[in-house]
C-alpha cells in the first residue's frame, strides 16, 4: 500500500463520514425567523419601489437619488408598461442598437441616453440598483432566456 | 380562473355566437408597396423610411354614394415646444403630410391625446400645428386632454366631445369614452396635477377602468342610429377600443356590453379607434375594430388578449424616434370599398418572422406597486 492510499484510507475517509454525519461546519446556521424574513423582503421592496418611481419618471424621486433619467419628458415606463418589451430575461446578450454583447444595466443607460436624452448612471449607483431591482421584480414570473434576441 | 379570464370568457359567449361576424360581404387583404418616392432615385435618406405604407383593404357592400378619403391622426402627446421638440417634429410632418394628400382628404379626425398633460399651452400647440391641414377638421378627446381642468380648455377649443354628421352615404359618429372616468381624485384630495399625473400613467393603478361611453351617451347614440338603414355602414370613431382587449391599461370600455348590444342591429360598423398605438385588428360580434398608430412612441402589446387577427406590427427601434408611430388615409370609394392605410414611417410595418414580434418572447408581467404607497 503507498503512502497515498494509506493516507486516504486513514485520515481522509473517517473525517468524511464524520462530515456527512453532522454536516458541514459552513452550513450551520441559527434558522431563519420570521422577523428576518420580513427585514430582507423590506429591504427588497424598498428598492423596488425607488425603481418604480423613477422608472415611471417621478420627479421627487429622481431628484432625492440626484439623477436625471430624462430631458423629454418621457419616462421609462412610457415605452414599457409594466416593464413591457424590456426583455430583462434575455440578458446578457449582442444588443443591436449599441452593437456590443450588452447587460441590462447597458441597456438602461442606453435608453436613458438615447430615448430619453438622460444622463448616464453609474452601473453600481443606488439608482441603477433600484431600477433593476424594479424590472426583475415586475418579471418575475418570466422565463430565463439569455441571448434571445 | 383570473377576472381576466372570465371576461374574456364571458364576451366570447355574448358576443361570438355562431355565424355572427361583420357582413359576410367584407374581405380583408393586405399588401405592402413601395411608395413611389422610393422608385424614382430621387429620395434622401429621410425620404427613404417615409412613406412605406401598409394597406389593409376592407370591402363594404353598398359603401359610399361617391368615393372620398379622410385621414386620421392622434395621439400626438404634446408637451410645450420647450421641452421635447420630438413629438412637435412627428405632429408637423403628419399634418403636412395630410395636407399634401392628392386628391385631398374630405376631412382629418383627431383621434385625442393631443396634450400630454392637459396644459392649455400644449393644447394650443396642438391647434396651431393643425393649422396647417386646410380641410374640415373633427376632434375627439383622449384622457391626456381631459383630466388637468376636466375638459374645460378642450371643449372652449373643439366644442361637444361627441357628435355625428352622414357623409357621400356613410354615418360617422364620434364618441368620448374618456370624461367619465370613477372619481379617485376626490377622496384622497388630489390636486388637478395629481389627478392628470395618475391618469397619464398607462400602467397606473390608482385611475382605475376609466375607459367608458356611459348610459346618457350609450342613448344618445341609440337615438342616432334609430333612423339608419342597418345595412349602410356606420364608422365610429373612440380614442379607446369598444370592445375588451386589455383593462389593466384601458385597451376597452367598460361598458363594452352596453355598446355591442346598440351595435348589434348593424351589420356594417367599423370602429377606428387610437390609445394603443400599435397596428391591431378585431371582429367582435358585427363590429369590426381597427388601432390607428400615434405619432408620439409607439405602445408594446398588451401581454395577453391581443386579438388572433391582428397582424403584429414589426418590433420597432427605439433608437430611431420616427419608427413605429404615424398617421392613417381611409379611402372609401365608390366600389364599395374603405382601405385603411398605415403611413408608418419607417421601412417595413408589420412582424416578417416570429422573431420581429416582440411578443414572440413571453413575458409575464406584474402591476406596478409604488402609485399605491404612501404618499399616494
Amino acid at each position: 500500500m503507498t503512502v497515498t492510499c494509506r493516507f486516504i484510507l486513514f485520515r481522509v475517509a473517517p473525517a468524511a463520514a464524520l462530515a456527512v454525519l453532522v454536516g458541514p461546519a459552513g452550513a450551520h446556521k441559527d434558522p431563519v425567523t420570521p422577523q428576518q424574513l420580513s427585514t430582507y423582503q423590506q429591504v427588497f421592496m424598498e428598492q423596488v419601489r425607488k425603481g418604480d418611481l423613477l422608472f415611471h419618471g417621478d420627479a421627487a424621486t429622481e431628484k432625492e437619488m440626484a439623477v436625471v433619467l430624462s430631458n423629454t419628458g418621457m419616462a421609462c415606463a412610457m415605452c414599457h408598461p409594466m416593464t413591457a418589451d424590456t426583455h430583462p430575461a434575455t440578458f446578457p446578450k449582442y444588443q443591436v442598437q449599441m452593437a456590443k454583447f450588452a447587460t441590462l444595466r447597458d441597456m438602461i443607460n442606453w435608453c436613458i441616453e438615447k430615448p430619453n436624452q438622460g444622463e448616464k448612471i453609474a452601473d453600481d449607483s443606488e439608482a441603477m440598483k433600484a431600477l433593476e431591482a424594479y424590472i426583475y421584480w415586475s418579471q418575475s414570473g418570466t422565463v430565463l432566456n439569455p441571448g434571445k434576441f | 380562473m383570473s377576472e381576466l379570464d372570465k371576461v374574456r370568457r364571458e364576451m366570447a359567449a355574448v358576443l361570438q355566437q355562431p355565424g355572427v361576424r361583420p357582413d359576410p360581404s367584407l374581405r380583408i387583404t393586405r399588401r405592402t408597396f413601395v411608395h413611389k418616392s422610393c422608385l424614382v432615385g430621387a429620395a434622401t435618406v429621410a425620404e427613404t423610411f417615409a412613406w412605406w405604407p401598409l394597406i389593409n383593404t376592407l370591402d363594404i357592400a353598398h359603401a359610399a354614394e361617391a368615393p372620398f378619403k379622410f385621414a386620421w391622426i392622434s395621439d400626438t402627446h404634446l408637451y410645450p415646444r420647450s421641452l421635447n421638440t420630438r413629438f412637435v417634429e412627428k405632429t408637423m410632418r403628419a399634418a403636412k403630410e395630410v395636407q399634401a394628400m392628392s386628391p385631398p382628404a374630405d376631412f382629418l379626425i383627431f383621434g385625442g391625446d393631443l396634450a400630454q398633460l392637459g396644459k392649455v399651452e400644449e393644447l394650443e400647440l396642438g391647434v396651431e400645428i393643425l393649422k396647417e391641414v386646410n380641410i374640415r377638421k373633427v376632434y375627439i378627446p383622449g384622457e391626456h386632454d381631459w383630466y388637468l381642468d376636466m375638459g374645460k380648455k378642450w371643449g372652449e377649443l373643439f366644442g361637444q366631445p361627441h357628435w355625428t354628421f352622414d357623409h357621400k352615404g356613410v354615418r360617422f359618429v364620434g364618441l368620448d369614452t374618456v370624461s367619465r372616468g370613477p372619481d379617485y381624485w376626490t377622496a384622497k384630495k388630489m390636486s388637478p396635477e395629481e389627478r392628470m399625473g395618475h391618469m397619464a400613467t398607462l400602467d397606473g393603478t390608482v385611475a382605475g377602468p376609466w375607459a367608458g361611453v356611459g348610459r346618457d351617451q350609450l342613448d344618445w347614440l341609440q337615438k342616432t342610429l334609430a333612423n339608419w338603414d342597418r345595412n349602410r355602414p356606420v364608422i365610429i370613431f373612440s380614442h379607446n377600443p369598444l370592445y375588451e382587449y386589455y383593462p389593466p391599461w384601458n385597451f376597452w370600455v367598460r361598458d363594452w356590453r352596453e355598446v355591442n348590444e346598440v351595435l348589434k342591429p348593424y351589420t356594417k360598423v367599423t370602429n377606428i379607434h387610437g390609445h394603443v398605438h400599435q397596428v391591431l385588428y378585431n371582429e367582435i360580434g358585427t363590429m369590426r375594430s381597427i388601432g390607428m398608430l400615434a405619432t408620439s412612441w409607439p405602445w408594446p402589446y398588451a401581454p395577453e388578449g391581443v386579438p388572433k387577427l391582428t397582424k403584429p406590427m414589426i418590433r420597432v427601434d427605439p433608437g430611431d424616434h420616427f419608427d413605429g408611430v404615424g398617421w392613417e388615409k381611409i379611402d372609401v370609394s365608390a366600389q364599395d370599398k374603405v382601405d385603411v392605410e398605415y403611413v408608418m414611417w419607417r421601412k417595413q410595418v408589420l412582424a416578417q418572422s416570429p422573431d420581429d414580434y416582440a411578443k414572440s418572447i413571453p413575458e409575464v408581467l406584474r402591476p406596478r406597486v409604488a402609485d399605491n404607497m404612501w404618499p399616494y
